[in-house]
């Protein structure tokens, strides 16, 4: 392990952390509704682990101005990425969300082992 | 430039366009929806047909959207394999996109159709896109695409348990596509591209290896997923069983298959075999997956035999040959990775035959246990002898595609000498035959409950029966398919 | 006892990529492999050869305009899984008189709603033109009208909400920003260039000029407006007091 190289990459290991914190939101709490919020965690954290990426040390925006020197932008791939990212990520969400509403409507309960319990397994 | 050298982003555009417009068409009148998209599918399959005389010549065929040369822009890049699988999606998706348009019209909600149709063709289009492109954050989006529209699909009846897999299946999906993606930042941020051959390029430069290698270890995960590899396999035979019969279908024949096409092109196009420094963690993965790919065969397989719901002990069956495909893709044999790739189409056919089987007998009786069956051979025999055929080529038996498939893994665990992967390969066949047979004897062979012919309606019928005779067909005439499956297999083996 | 396997699986994939952290090349410094690759040529080419000042703009719609496509069709899809989950809208059957959609705000709050919705639509608007020299772009915009049409269902009511934009008029909107999309592409191929070129092959300088402004402006606005419909469709669907049974209006 290189640690001073971890202790410098500090964005990168809070995105580490948020997404275990996701992982383990997801696979642990019973909640279905806390599982979705598990799963915007940890898509978060990739989000912060890719615009991470593209940083410059005091560097500037990628927009082309006068007197901004390309050098010392900021990448922009990853931020379009992030973008694609996003969207993906709110679509996700959506669609986990009605699937929620319509489990809710039919088992009353949007805990996991609840449900789980009322169908009986094959 | 001619027409023609657009067909490799048509055959992803246009049915994306179709997909656009259904909801519009759907509004004005419903039931147009159904000829429209089997045009936009026909459209795709035209285009998709034609290029093989291009990739046969050329070996690979390139497109770049926009004009961008790689690794500017996204490139569209079109092998053997990428072609294979877009043909065997184009034909498939057709058929059961004809077989639907019976089965939805009578289960759904008139509102739904159009959104059915919708979700089906970005499905289609989707699948398309993703074993045609050659950009790995292309592929990503993509795989977004047909992993939302099939959660929607395998819930879009609304019931209970069918809300309840697809919810599952979201779950499980969607955090093997953030691993998928976080692969992907880990792999951007060492090579700063986005263009799979440069990215094999980049990394063979060396530095940073043991990034590289973890990158490798959550692309695996991912993959896994979609593919539902033994371990992560869970959320197979709910979403599976419960879906709509002709979206079980697809799901089987043809979404799976993404997650494996996913490991290929990770493992030997992105990931060359032999790079300097990550070769070990490489090598050592692929023995993983060989491993789990031989525990899926055994345990799916008696798993299968236990159950006694129709479409969920077929839901096992497609864990097993999910696990048959990646052994042979394993072994890292020409003769392995040919029966690997062999086995897509054998299994593609014969788990589209048996789903969409279930869902005739579904349809016109609403029986789903297998004891129920007895007697179709008699009341239904085009359907029970669909099923009968099909099930030749699940468990591999000559002269049908899936015993070419099994010859050619077995030749491929041969050549590596690994005699335990054989005998769980032919155990796993051995079991297969219990659990067909079982359903056959009971179709044909115990007491009828009426001898009176009563077949389920002919667009019903016909891809189901039509899936049956290419099982038969693709293991007669093998040799159309094999060479340019073993120059695929070269291809990719050769990196 | 499955928490504490949780947590060492946990706990495995977590030292694993704390390790892939720290061999990764130091965050910040810009002689890393990402930002000597690619990423230079945009930043130095990116306003000529793809016509926009903000290089993630270029990148977006130009550079990498296929993955914008599919990104379009991912929430078109999102549109379509959900309306295929919950179906759309019930108008005209409202459930009971708990329903949420029909109980009015306060005129305190209508007030302040009526008088802000167009200052942000006017807002999003600005930052969908805008997108190609400043921070903003069509996604970015989309997300503001579809808040500020969410803002207004709250306050004044679903019924309200879907007699200013019926459905009728909002289905061919959902489509619209993969089909300006496609319509752009296709266009690339009948002036025999590749699919999604903006510069149009065989025209003057200044025409092609003006030709990849308009294309790129329709596709802004399209994905602009798409957008912000495709999430208030979303609100509207799942817009419901579970348990209730739906009731004729009797209103």
């Amino acid at each position: 392990m290189n640690f001073s190289r971890i202790a410098h990459n500090l964005n990168y290991v809070f995105s580490v952390v948020l997404f275990l914190l996701g992982l383990y939101t997801i696979a642990v709490k019973p909640n279905l509704v806390k599982k979705i919020m598990g799963l915007n965690i940890m898509e978060t954290s990739v989000f912060l682990f890719m615009v991470s990426i593209g940083m410059v040390g005091s560097g500037n925006a990628p927009v082309v101005t006068e007197g901004v020197k390309p050098a010392t932008m900021v990448n922009p791939i990853p931020q379009a990425l992030i973008l694609t990212g996003i969207v993906v990520a709110v679509s996700t969400t959506a669609v986990a969300l009605s699937l929620c509403i319509r489990i809710h409507e039919h088992y009353d309960s949007l805990n996991a082992f609840e449900i789980l319990g009322r169908d009986e397994l094959f | 430039m001619s027409f023609s050298s657009h067909y490799s982003i048509l055959l992803v555009a246009v049915p994306l366009a179709f997909a656009a417009l259904c909801p519009i068409v759907g509004m004005w009148k419903r039931e147009l929806c159904f000829p429209f998209s089997v045009a936009g599918a026909a459209a795709a399959c035209f285009f998709i047909f034609s290029l093989w005389g291009k990739v046969i010549s050329k070996g690979v065929v390139s497109y770049t959207p926009g004009g961008w040369k790689p690794p500017l822009g996204i490139q569209i890049r079109i092998d053997y394999v990428g072609l294979f699988m877009a043909s065997i999606i184009g034909a498939v998706g057709l058929a059961v996109l004809v077989y639907s348009w019976r089965y939805v019209s009578r289960e759904l909600d008139a509102e739904k159709i159009p959104y059915y149709y919708t979700l089906y063709m970005l499905l289609f289009a989707s699948m398309l896109g993703f074993v045609v492109t050659g950009d790995i954050f292309n592929m990503f989006v993509f795989m977004e695409i047909f992993s939302i529209s099939s959660y929607a699909l395998v819930a879009i009846t609304g019931q209970r348990r069918a809300v309840r897999a697809a919810f599952k299946y979201l779950l499980m999906g969607a955090t093997s596509s953030v691993m998928v993606l976080l692969g992907i930042a880990f792999l951007y941020s060492t090579v700063g591209s986005l263009n799979m051959e440069d990215i094999a390029g980049r990394l063979a430069m060396g530095g940073y290896t043991s990034v590289a290698s973890i990158a490798l270890v959550l692309f695996l995960i991912g993959f896994a997923v979609k593919a539902a590899l033994f371990p992560v396999h869970i959320w197979l035979p709910d979403a599976h069983s419960i879906a709509p019969s002709p979206i079980s279908a697809v799901l089987s024949a043809l979404v799976i298959k993404m997650g494996v096409l996913g490991i290929l092109r990770i493992f030997f196009t992105v990931y060359t075999p032999g790079f300097a420094g990550i070769e070990g963690t490489w090598t050592a993965l692929l023995q993983a997956i060989a491993w789990c790919a031989a525990i899926s065969i055994v345990l799916a397989s008696i798993m299968a035999i236990i159950q006694r719901d129709f479409k969920v002990m077929i839901a096992y069956s497609s864990i097993a040959h999910i696990g048959y495909i990646l052994l042979g893709i394993c072994m890292l044999t020409d003769k392995g990775l040919t029966g690997g790739l062999y086995n897509i189409l054998a299994h593609a056919l014969g788990k589209g035959c048996f789903f969409l089987v279930a869902g005739i007998i579904i349809y016109k009786h609403d029986l789903r246990r297998i004891t129920s069956l007895r007697g179709l051979g008699r009341s239904m025999p085009v359907t029970a002898g669909a099923f009968a055929v099909a099930s030749l080529s699940i468990v591999g038996l000559p002269p049908s595609a899936g015993f070419i498939a099994k010859w050619y893994i077995l030749w491929g665990c041969l050549q590596k000498q690994h005699y335990v992967f054989m005998v769980m390969v032919l155990l796993g066949s051995l079991l297969s035959a219990i659990y067909c047979f079982r359903v056959v004897y009971y179709m044909f062979f115990v007491g009828s409950h009426s001898a009176e012919i009563d077949e389920g309606p002919a667009t019903m019928i016909v891809p189901a029966a039509s899936f049956a005779a290419a099982t038969l067909f693709f293991g007669i005439f093998a040799t159309l398919v094999l060479p340019s499956l073993s120059s695929a297999a070269q291809a990719l083996l050769a990196g | 006892m499955r928490k504490a396997i949780m947590l060492l699986a946990l706990a495995g994939i977590g030292v694993m990529l704390i390790y892939a952290v720290g061999e990764m090349p130091p965050m910040g410094d810009s002689g890393n492999p990402d930002k000597t690759h690619v990423a230079p040529r945009y930043l130095e080419h990116g306003e000529e050869e793809a016509g926009a000042s903000n290089v993630v703009t270029a990148v977006i719609l130009n550079y990498r305009g296929y993955d914008t496509m599919g990104e379009v069709a991912v929430i078109f899809c999102a549109l379509c899984a959900v309306v295929a989950v919950l179906g759309r809208e019930k108008t005209g059957l409202s459930r009971t008189h708990m329903d949420v959609s029909r109980v009015k705000a306060s005129v305190v709050v209508r007030t302040t709603v009526r008088f802000l919705v167009p200052v942000i639509i006017f807002f999003a608007i600005y930052i969908i033109l805008h997108g190609e020299e400043t921070p903003g772009g069509g996604f970015q915009g989309g997300a503001i009208i579809g808040a500020s049409i969410i803002l207004f269902t709250l306050a004044f009511g679903l019924p309200e909400s879907t007699r200013k934009i019926p459905l009728k008029s909002r289905v061919p909107l959902e489509s619209f920003a993969v089909i300006a999309f496609l319509a752009a592409g296709f266009t690339g191929i009948l002036f025999g260039a590749n699919f999604l070129t903006y510069i149009m092959p065989g025209l003057s300088e200044h025409a092609a000029e003006t030709i990849r402004q308009v294309m790129m402006m329709v596709i802004e606005i399209g994905i602009g407006f798409a957008g912000g419909i495709i999430f208030t469709s979303i609100m509207f669907a799942m817009i419901r007091e579970d348990k209730y049974e739906l009731q004729p209006d009797s209103s």
